[in-house]
C-alpha cells in the first residue's frame, strides 16, 4: 500500500478556525492534500488552549483535543493585521489550489482576501466559506456557538426526552459533521474545475449543512403539517418497537436494543426464554402502540445483565442489541482496536499521546496520520521554499512580527 | 437546472433506509448519474414513511422522497443468478457503487470489491454498514441507533445524569457516516489516476462518529489522564450560562459566556441587580453558582418570546438563539430567502417542498429536480 494518496499534488490554504474548517483541513490532508492552516501567534486559535494538555503543561502547542481535531493541517503563521502578512498571505494563495475560511461573512474581505481579490492571483481558484448561517440573508451574521447552531435548524426541538423539553448536545456537534461535508464540497468543486477550467466560491451555511439531518421530520412537515417533538431514543419514524436504551447492571450502563423485523423481536423473545407477558406483543401494531409498558417489561429484564455479555447474548439470537459506550470503553473496546480507530504517536516535542487515526479505512492507499501542528511548523517550508522567500527577508519579517 | 458539477459521472447505489442513500444524493444533487438498485419490494425506507395522512404506500414515503431525488431507479433480485449478474453489468460501467448491505450477505452473494472491480480498474466502492467491513462486530446486527450508542456519543454528550443517553431524534450515525463517506468516496474518485486506480472504502458510522466526534476532544485526556466525563444535562457544565432554557413561547440557547456577551446580557434583562453581584462575574465562577443563577434568568426569560429574545439578545452581542421547532426551522423567512427550499414534482404526492443542497456552487448549482424514482421505473431505460 506505498501507492500516492488521491489528492497528491492539491495544495490548501487554510484559514479556518477553531474546528469546523480545520477538520475540512484534516479530510483534505488525510486524503493527500499539502494543508497549510494559516494563523498566528498574534490572536492564539482557542481550540489550541483547550485542555487538556500533553503532561499537564499549558501550552499552544500541547493541547491534546487540538492534536487530534487539527491532524493533518500543517501551519504557518501570518499576523494578518498587517499589510506584509496580507500579501504573503495572497503569494500563498497563488499556489494553492484550494482556500477554506469559516468567519463570518466579509471578514475574508477585509483582510484583503475575499474571493474576488483571491481570484486575482489565482483565478481559478476554488473557495470554501463555511459561515454559521450562509454568506447572505437577514441571518448572515447571527452569532453562535458550534453547539447552539443547531437550535437554528430544529434539530434541538427533537432531542429530548419524550414528551420533555428539548436537551442540549454538550458540544459542537455541527462542527466536524460540517467539516467532512466542506470536504466533500471542496471536491465536488475541483473536479467541476477539472473539467471546466472554471474555479468558484462556494457558500456552504453551517445552518444548512446540519438541517439535512433535519429531513425526516422536515418531510413529516411538509406532508403533515406535523412539527416533531422530542423524541427520546424513539425509530424517527416510528415504525421499530422496542426501539431503545436499557438500563444494565452496574455504574451508568446501558444496551441499545432496536427490534425492526418479526423475525427480531423472535430473537429476542427467546433470547429472554420467552416470558408469558411477550406473547401479548407479538403484533408490531400492538408493540407500537404500547411502546412505554413493552420499554418497562424489558428494561426489567436487561437491568440485571452486563451490557456486553447482553450484547453478545442477543446478536447471536440476531437482535440489533450494542452496549452503550462511555469514553472509556472507546479506547479498551475489541471492535476499535481491531480497527485501529485510536492510535498512539509520538509528538515531535518527545511526549506520546493518543488520537483519532484515518476514520475511514482505504484498500489502496495508506493514511499516514499524525498529530495537529505545531504553531508555524511550517514557515520555512511554505516562505522560503515555496514562495522562494531570501534568509534575510524571512528572517526580518519574523522579527518585524509579520510572519507571527 | 444548470449542469451540476458531477455531470458524466456513473454511480450505482446499492443502498436502503438512511446512510447509502443520503450518500448517493450528495452524489445525484450534485449532477452525477446515480442509478439506484432496489430489490423487487424496495428499498424499505419505502415502508418508514412519514406518508400524507398516515396512509401507507410505497411511492409516498416523506423519508424515501427526501433521500431519492435526481436518481434513477431500477429493480433486481440479486439473490438470483440474473439479478446478480446485471449487478455486476451496471457496476462495471461506473465510477462509484456506494452500498450498504451487511458485510456476510456480500461475501455469500461473491460480490466484493475484487470481483466487482474486474474489468473496471477504476471502480470506487464504498461500504457504508454501522459497524464496517472488519472487526469483531462486523457481523453483528445493527441500525442506526446502535451505531450511534456504540460511539459514545449519547453517554459522553446527550442526557441527564442517571437517565438513559439519547440519540438526536434523527438518524444521526447515519447521516455522519453517509457525509464522511460522500466525502472519501469523492476524494478516491477525483485522485483515481494519482492513486493508480479506483479503491474499497470501508466506512463505519459508529467509528466516523467515535472518531472525529467523541475521540477528537476527549480520547487524549482519558488515555493520558485516565479519566473521562459524561453527559450532565447542561450545555455547558464548567461555562455559564450555556445551556437550553424554557421561555414563554419555548426555548432558547442561551449563552452569555464572555463579559461582553454578559453585560450584552444584562442589558436585554434591564440591568437586574444581581448580575453584578461578585457570585456572577465571570462565567466559571457562575458555573459554580449556577443553581441559583439559571432560576433568575429563567424568571426573566419565562416572560418573553424566543424570537425577541434572540433578536434583543443578537443585537447587543449576546449570541442566544431560538431553539425553532421544525415548523419554525421550515418557514423561517432567512432559509427561504437563501432559496434552501426547493419545489419538486412528483406523481403521487404533487409538488412538494424539499430540503435544497447542503452547499451552494455558483458555477454549477445543482440541487433536487427530479423526484425520487417509482419502483423500477427505469428499468426498461437502464436495462432497455
Amino acid at each position: 500500500m506505498a501507492k500516492a494518496l488521491p489528492l497528491q499534488g492539491v495544495r490548501v490554504a487554510n484559514f479556518g478556525w477553531v474546528w469546523a474548517g480545520p477538520m475540512t483541513g484534516q479530510t483534505l490532508a488525510f486524503l493527500g492534500a499539502e494543508v497549510y492552516k494559516v494563523e498566528s501567534r498574534a490572536r492564539i486559535d482557542i481550540n489550541r488552549i483547550l485542555p487538556p494538555f500533553a503532561e499537564g503543561e499549558r501550552d499552544p502547542d500541547r493541547s491534546l483535543q487540538n492534536h487530534a481535531g487539527w491532524a493533518g493541517n500543517g501551519s504557518v503563521t501570518l499576523n494578518l493585521k498587517k499589510p506584509e502578512a496580507r500579501e504573503l498571505a495572497r503569494e500563498l494563495v497563488a499556489r494553492c489550489d484550494v482556500v477554506v475560511e469559516n468567519f463570518g461573512p466579509g471578514a475574508m474581505a477585509a483582510l484583503d482576501l475575499g474571493y474576488e481579490q483571491l481570484r486575482e492571483v489565482k483565478p481559478d481558484v476554488v473557495m470554501l466559506s463555511m459561515p454559521a448561517a450562509g454568506l447572505d440573508g437577514p441571518l448572515k451574521d447571527v452569532r453562535t456557538y458550534g453547539m447552539s447552531l443547531t437550535s437554528l435548524t430544529g434539530l434541538d426541538s427533537i432531542t429530548g426526552y419524550r414528551g420533555g423539553g428539548p436537551v442540549p448536545v454538550e458540544n459542537a456537534f455541527s462542527d466536524p459533521l460540517n467539516g467532512m461535508m466542506g470536504a466533500f464540497a471542496v471536491l465536488v468543486a475541483l473536479q467541476y474545475r477539472k473539467g471546466s477550467g472554471k474555479g468558484q466560491h462556494i457558500d456552504f451555511s453551517q445552518q444548512e449543512g446540519v438541517m439535512q439531518m433535519v429531513g425526516p421530520a422536515f418531510m413529516d412537515y411538509v406532508l403533515n403539517g406535523r412539527a416533531a417533538g422530542t423524541m427520546g431514543n424513539a425509530h424517527p419514524l416510528g415504525v421499530g418497537a422496542p426501539h431503545g436504551v436499557f438500563p444494565c447492571a452496574g455504574d451508568d450502563r446501558w444496551i441499545a436494543i432496536a427490534v425492526m423485523t418479526d423475525d427480531e423481536w423472535k430473537g429476542l423473545v427467546e433470547a429472554m426464554g420467552g416470558p408469558d407477558w411477550a406473547s401479548g406483543y407479538a403484533d408490531v401494531e400492538w408493540r407500537l402502540a404500547n411502546i412505554d409498558a413493552l420499554h418497562e417489561r424489558l428494561a426489567e429484564w436487561t437491568a440485571g445483565f452486563d451490557d456486553y455479555e447482553l450484547a453478545k447474548r442477543l446478536q447471536a439470537n440476531g437482535v440489533a442489541a450494542t452496549p452503550v459506550l462511555n469514553v472509556a470503553d472507546l479506547l479498551s473496546d475489541p471492535h476499535y482496536k481491531a480497527r485501529g480507530t485510536f492510535i498512539e504517536v509520538t509528538h515531535p516535542l518527545g511526549f506520546k499521546e493518543t488520537i483519532y487515526g484515518s476514520y475511514v479505512k482505504t484498500s489502496r492507499t495508506e493514511v499516514a496520520v499524525r498529530p495537529g501542528p505545531m504553531i508555524g511548523q511550517d514557515n520555512e517550508r511554505v516562505f522560503k521554499g515555496l514562495l522562494g522567500m531570501e534568509d534575510e527577508r524571512y528572517r526580518s519579517l519574523v522579527k518585524a512580527e509579520v510572519i507571527f | 437546472v444548470t449542469e451540476g458539477a458531477l455531470e458524466g459521472i456513473r454511480v450505482i447505489e446499492l443502498g436502503q433506509a438512511v446512510s447509502a442513500p443520503y450518500c448517493g444524493k450528495l452524489f445525484a444533487d450534485y449532477g452525477a448519474d446515480v442509478i439506484k438498485v432496489e430489490p423487487p419490494e424496495g428499498d424499505i425506507a419505502r415502508r418508514w414513511g412519514p406518508f400524507p395522512n398516515d396512509e401507507p404506500h410505497p411511492e409516498k414515503s416523506g423519508l424515501y422522497f427526501y433521500l431519492n431525488t435526481n436518481k434513477r431507479g431500477v429493480t433486481l433480485d440479486i439473490d438470483t443468478p440474473n439479478g446478480r449478474d446485471a449487478l455486476l453489468g451496471l457496476v462495471g460501467k461506473a465510477d462509484v457503487l456506494i452500498e450498504n448491505e451487511r458485510p456476510s450477505r456480500m461475501r455469500e452473494l461473491g460480490l466484493d470489491y475484487e470481483t466487482f472491480s474486474k474489468g473496471n480498474p477504476g471502480l470506487v466502492m464504498v461500504s457504508i454498514t454501522p459497524f464496517g467491513q472488519t472487526g469483531p462486530y462486523a457481523g453483528w446486527n445493527g441500525y442506526d441507533l446502535n451505531a450511534y450508542h456504540l460511539s459514545g456519543c449519547g453517554h459522553r454528550y446527550c442526557g441527564r445524569p442517571g437517565e438513559a443517553p439519547l440519540e438526536h431524534g434523527t438518524f444521526a450515525a447515519d447521516f455522519y457516516g453517509a457525509t464522511a463517506a460522500a466525502a472519501w468516496g469523492m476524494a478516491a474518485l477525483f485522485g483515481r489516476e494519482v492513486a493508480g486506480g479506483g479503491q474499497h472504502l470501508d466506512v463505519s458510522t459508529a467509528e466516523v462518529i467515535a472518531a472525529v466526534f467523541i475521540g477528537a476532544q476527549n480520547i487524549g485526556g482519558y488515555a493520558q489522564d485516565g479519566v473521562f466525563e459524561r453527559r450532565t444535562g447542561i450545555g455547558m457544565p464548567l461555562g455559564a450560562p450555556a445551556t437550553i432554557l424554557p421561555c414563554k413561547d419555548g426555548h432558547v440557547w442561551m449563552l452569555a459566556l464572555e463579559p461582553g456577551q454578559w453585560n450584552g446580557l444584562a442589558r436585554v434583562m434591564g440591568d437586574p441587580d444581581w448580575m453584578q453581584l461578585e457570585m456572577f462575574q465571570d462565567m466559571f465562577v457562575r458555573a459554580q453558582n449556577s443553581e441559583a443563577m439559571y432560576p433568575l434568568i429563567e424568571q426573566w426569560t419565562a416572560e418573553h418570546g424566543k424570537q425577541e429574545i434572540m433578536d434583543r439578545c443578537q443585537g447587543e452581542g449576546c449570541p442566544v438563539t431560538a431553539v425553532y421547532t421544525v415548523a419554525e426551522a421550515a418557514e423561517h423567512p432567512h432559509l427561504k430567502q437563501r432559496g434552501y427550499f426547493v419545489e419538486v414534482d412528483h406523481p403521487e404526492l404533487g409538488r412538494v417542498r424539499d430540503l435544497g443542497p447542503p452547499f451552494k456552487l455558483p458555477q454549477s448549482p445543482g440541487g433536487p429536480a427530479r423526484p425520487a424514482p417509482s419502483l423500477g421505473q427505469h428499468n426498461d431505460e437502464v436495462f432497455g
